[in-house]
């Protein structure tokens, strides 16, 4: 008892020495990835490197960005570009007076040495660019040549987004694939680690940063939460100025805490969820049997339930609202997204696959139509989502079992075409090209047992892709709605996939030290961190309160 | 005496080997592609022809399996635990080097006092048979520690956290502290690891303190505690020197048990106060099947078990003359 009494003052003296810390004036709190302990690594040519963040956008950066919310490209280290007139040659204009954060100056030489970095390491060639580069070129000190070997539009993107490192630091790594970077050198906003220690680093500002006065906010910290409740507790409570948490019942937990700062926008530019039907087993192969599952699933309520209402349901197009410029009105209107049993009943019947007694369905051979629907464990809003589709499905007379598995067997199941049903995402890009083109093309399809990166639901269509390839060429933006029109023709008529919601991209802020976030009615770059390279229009915009 | 400790480091060396090869053996055995499971982490960001080349900047080989074990031992042998797949490039080394310290130390010292605080209460329990200590304490330890620990923790974190704040949320230390050698340091430190370390104490402690007071019940009916009695030694040198020393045998051995786990035992403490540990990396590894990280932990845990228990067989030597008999 000696010992407890010993014990108890230094518990106390310990315990009442907590006050609130003081927060050092203009330093921003981001929260964006999970870990319990940060790992000092920078390098953002390697996209499976574990780079911390931002440094695919606000420590080194691109020439043009995408801004998905503005539906338009922005100028950034190149101030514009120009196609030749057979669409083979592009060339960019480079920023005048843009500096290294070692004061060294920026020119065309380091662009033409990125990609040839690229060209040297497939596996930094994330964008699989040198598919249809034939050679990169610099002219002066400010223009950039890039020659196509074939005529590829689509491929703009993947040029001007490729993050730019220095020729003067990278020519003398020895390998940039295993290269952790540990002092970057860059053009960004934020190029200065000011403090690395495994539960928290900071990145101050680029003495040389191009834009005059820019960045207002001086450092950005960032605090290591393994746990999203964790990262939610520092939102709540402020510690956090901008995260891109998925927050349950945010409005409640969240924004009414403090309404006049706390803001979270949730803007549904994330990829589509879909559930995929494996295409290679009868009858889903059927085109019918797909759109009758569609037309079961009440899918109003599935974003209820899943997502908490945060979105709303696909429809005949499956595009995302980044994606609003595209869509054809007509397509989206096609019955076989809305929720409509009676119907789905009759396409079941016509396809031959009979209720029997018991008011189950039989395929053709007499034996009960039964599916496995896979979803990974722990993602809560999927296992709920495939909670609602399974019991929609039963209501046509089709037993449908969830399978949770873990992340890695889930995924290695999906891309092999060792599934019945699976619940997953779709992939994107500035224009909807690449997701159609890996639900649609046959250039995509990868027979069972085969890896498939995409696609997993193995099926293409010819028409389909004889349109995707004209897009490829097409030069006009008339033409280029034109052709992706009919491509949304093509895929409701075939129905490849099933779309359930587009997802939100999750982004909280909290105004109360900085202004400047991008909102709903300020929709200059989508406010999700995690959104690259938007980070960077957020990171050049926000600016103190506090000085 | 010397055979007796050169035979039982044998006897670990050959564990040691078992366990490694076991280590190579297992994740290899589980479902998934790990090349796979890195790509999906980019959900499509990444255009899928890439997938080819990062397999190859990782490093998979199809190289048959007694060929993978062989550079796998040479490596070990080295020091060299390759690169992690899910902190891709930094060394596995690296990687838990960031957390080791943090975990042993929080973790460790928690055991520690547990066992120690745990079976001096259970001694001084079975002393005063019947007593407050006895038929109040034990079973309300044991009622704590039935809780599922994460629940307790996550109520300890709510309440002297987020509701009175006497204690921060998390991390191991302020993020505006200079980690170094200094007073303020340690204090805060301190103060950081006391929710996490009291709450492992607190689900732990009733175990030990049973566990203890147990075997000890039984010691005090023994022949010799009669006979320590009936020569008139004072009672508190009867109670440790003789009886406690004879309980706390099997103790010891349990003791082993739990320093060895300490490693990956604290996962959930570091899930729930954000403690930047090494168990949170297990979970993590497993997921992306980051064999390399994998392998690094479970060395690191396999050492830590088997240190402890040549520890403890030492320790047990000195504790027990009989064992000394028998060497």
């Amino acid at each position: 008892m000696r010992f407890a009494r010993a014990l108890l003052p230094l518990v106390l003296l310990v315990a009442c020495s907590s006050e609130p810390r003081p927060r050092p004036p203009g330093v921003l709190f981001v929260s964006v990835e999970q870990q319990s302990a940060w790992v000092r690594n920078f390098n953002p040519l390697f996209a499976g490197a574990g780079a911390r963040w931002p440094t695919r956008a606000g420590v080194y950066e691109c020439m043009e960005i995408f801004s998905s919310a503005q539906a338009r490209w922005v100028p950034w280290l190149a101030t514009g570009h120009a196609w030749s007139e057979d669409q083979r040659t592009l060339r960019f204009t480079l920023r005048d007076g843009v500096l290294w954060s070692d004061g060294k100056p920026f020119s065309a030489d380091d662009v033409v040495f990125t990609f040839g970095l690229l060209k040297q390491h497939p596996a930094l060639d994330a964008g699989g660019v040198w598919r249809f580069l034939a050679d990169v070129k610099a002219e002066g000190r400010d223009t950039v040549v890039f020659s196509f070997s074939r005529v590829y539009l689509p491929g703009f993107s993947d040029l001007a987004h490729q993050i730019v490192v220095p020729r003067h630091i990278w020519k003398d790594v020895a390998d940039p694939v295993t290269f952790t970077n540990p002092e970057p050198v860059a053009t960004g906003p934020f190029t200065q680690v000011t403090l690395f220690r495994n539960q928290v680093y900071e990145l101050g500002r680029n003495p040389h940063y191009w834009m005059p006065g820019k960045p207002k906010v001086s450092a950005l910290r960032f605090l290591a939460f393994p746990t999203n409740d964790q990262a939610n507790m520092a939102l709540v409570e402020g510690e956090v100025d901008w995260a891109g948490n998925f927050v349950p019942a945010v409005d409640r937990t969240f924004v009414s805490r403090d309404p006049a700062h706390h803001a979270r926008w949730f803007p549904l530019y994330g990829s589509t969820v879909f559930l995929y039907p494996n295409t290679t087993r009868p009858p889903l192969d059927d085109v019918r049997v797909r759109k009758a599952l569609s037309m079961a699933l009440d899918r109003d309520q599935l974003v209820e339930v899943a997502m908490y209402g945060y979105t709303r349901p696909a429809d005949a197009t499956a595009l995302n609202d980044a994606y609003s410029g595209w869509k054809d009105p007509e397509v989206a209107k096609d019955a076989w997204t809305h929720y409509d049993l009676d119907a789905a009943n009759k396409l079941l019947d016509e396809a031959g696959l009979t209720r029997g007694p018991d008011g189950l369905r039989r395929l053709k051979e007499g034996q009960p139509f039964a599916l496995d629907l896979e979803v990974v464990s722990g993602w809560s809003d999927w296992v709920r989502a495939g909670q609602v589709v399974g019991r929609d499905l039963r209501k046509l007379g089709i037993t449908v079992q969830l399978k949770t598995y873990e992340f890695g067997t889930w995924f290695t199941r999906l891309q092999k075409g060792e599934f019945q049903m699976a619940i997953s995402w779709s992939l994107d890009g500035p224009t909807p090209y690449n997701f159609y083109k890996w639900l649609l093309s046959p250039r995509t399809v990868r027979p069972v047992g085969e890896v498939a990166a995409a696609n997993w639901h193995r099926m293409g269509d010819a028409q389909a892709d004889e349109l995707l390839v004209r897009f490829e060429r097409a030069g006009t933006p008339e033409e280029q709605h034109a052709l992706m029109s009919q491509v949304q023709q093509r895929f409701s008529a075939t129905a490849p996939a099933i779309p359930l919601f587009p997802n939100p991209s999750w982004g909280e802020s909290n105004s109360l030290r900085f202004t400047g976030f991008p909102t709903e009615q300020n929709p200059y770059a989508r406010l999700a961190p995690h959104a690259e390279p938007d980070s960077l229009l957020v990171l050049t915009e926000l600016s103190p309160r506090e000085r | 005496m010397g055979r007796y400790i050169l035979r039982r480091l044998g006897f670990y060396l050959i564990a040691a080997w078992a366990s490694l090869t076991l280590n190579f053996v297992i994740p290899r055995l589980a479902p998934g592609d790990p090349a796979a499971a890195m790509f999906a982490r980019f959900e499509g960001k990444v255009q899928p022809e890439a997938m080819g080349a990062l397999k190859a900047a990782f490093g998979f080989t199809d190289a048959p399996l007694h060929a993978q074990y062989l550079t796998y031992l040479k490596h070990l042998a080295q020091g060299d635990l390759g690169m992690s797949y899910a902190y891709f490039p930094s060394r596995v080394t690296e990687v838990i080097g960031t957390g080791l310290m943090w975990t042993v130390g929080l973790a460790g010292v928690a055991v520690i006092i547990s066992f120690v605080v745990g079976s001096f209460l259970g001694v001084l329990a079975a002393w005063n048979r019947g007593g407050w200590l006895d038929s109040g304490l034990a079973p309300a330890l044991s009622f704590l520690g039935a809780f599922p620990y994460f629940w307790l923790a996550m109520l300890a974190l709510y309440l002297f956290g987020f509701v009175l704040g006497w204690f921060p949320l998390r991390h191991a230390y302020g993020h505006d502290m200079e980690p170094g050698l200094s007073l303020a340091f340690a204090a805060d430190v301190a103060r950081h690891a006391v929710l996490p370390a009291s709450s492992i104490v607190v689900a732990t402690l009733g175990g030990w303190m049973l566990g203890m007071r147990n075997t000890m019940v039984a010691t005090l009916g023994t022949d010799s505690i009669r006979l320590a009695h009936a020569r008139g030694l004072p009672p508190r040198q009867v109670m440790l020197r003789y009886a406690a020393r004879n309980a706390l045998l099997p103790n010891i051995t349990s003791f082993g048990m739990a320093v060895g786990f300490v490693l990956s035992g604290s996962l959930l403490t570091e899930m729930v106060f954000s403690y930047p540990g090494t168990g949170y990396l297990l979970i993590l590894a497993v997921r992306n099947q980051d064999y390399p990280l994998m392998q690094g932990l479970f060395l690191a845990i396999t050492l830590a078990v088997l240190a402890a228990n040549f520890a403890v067989d030492l320790i047990c030597l000195w504790l027990d003359p009989r064992t000394r008999a028998h060497a």
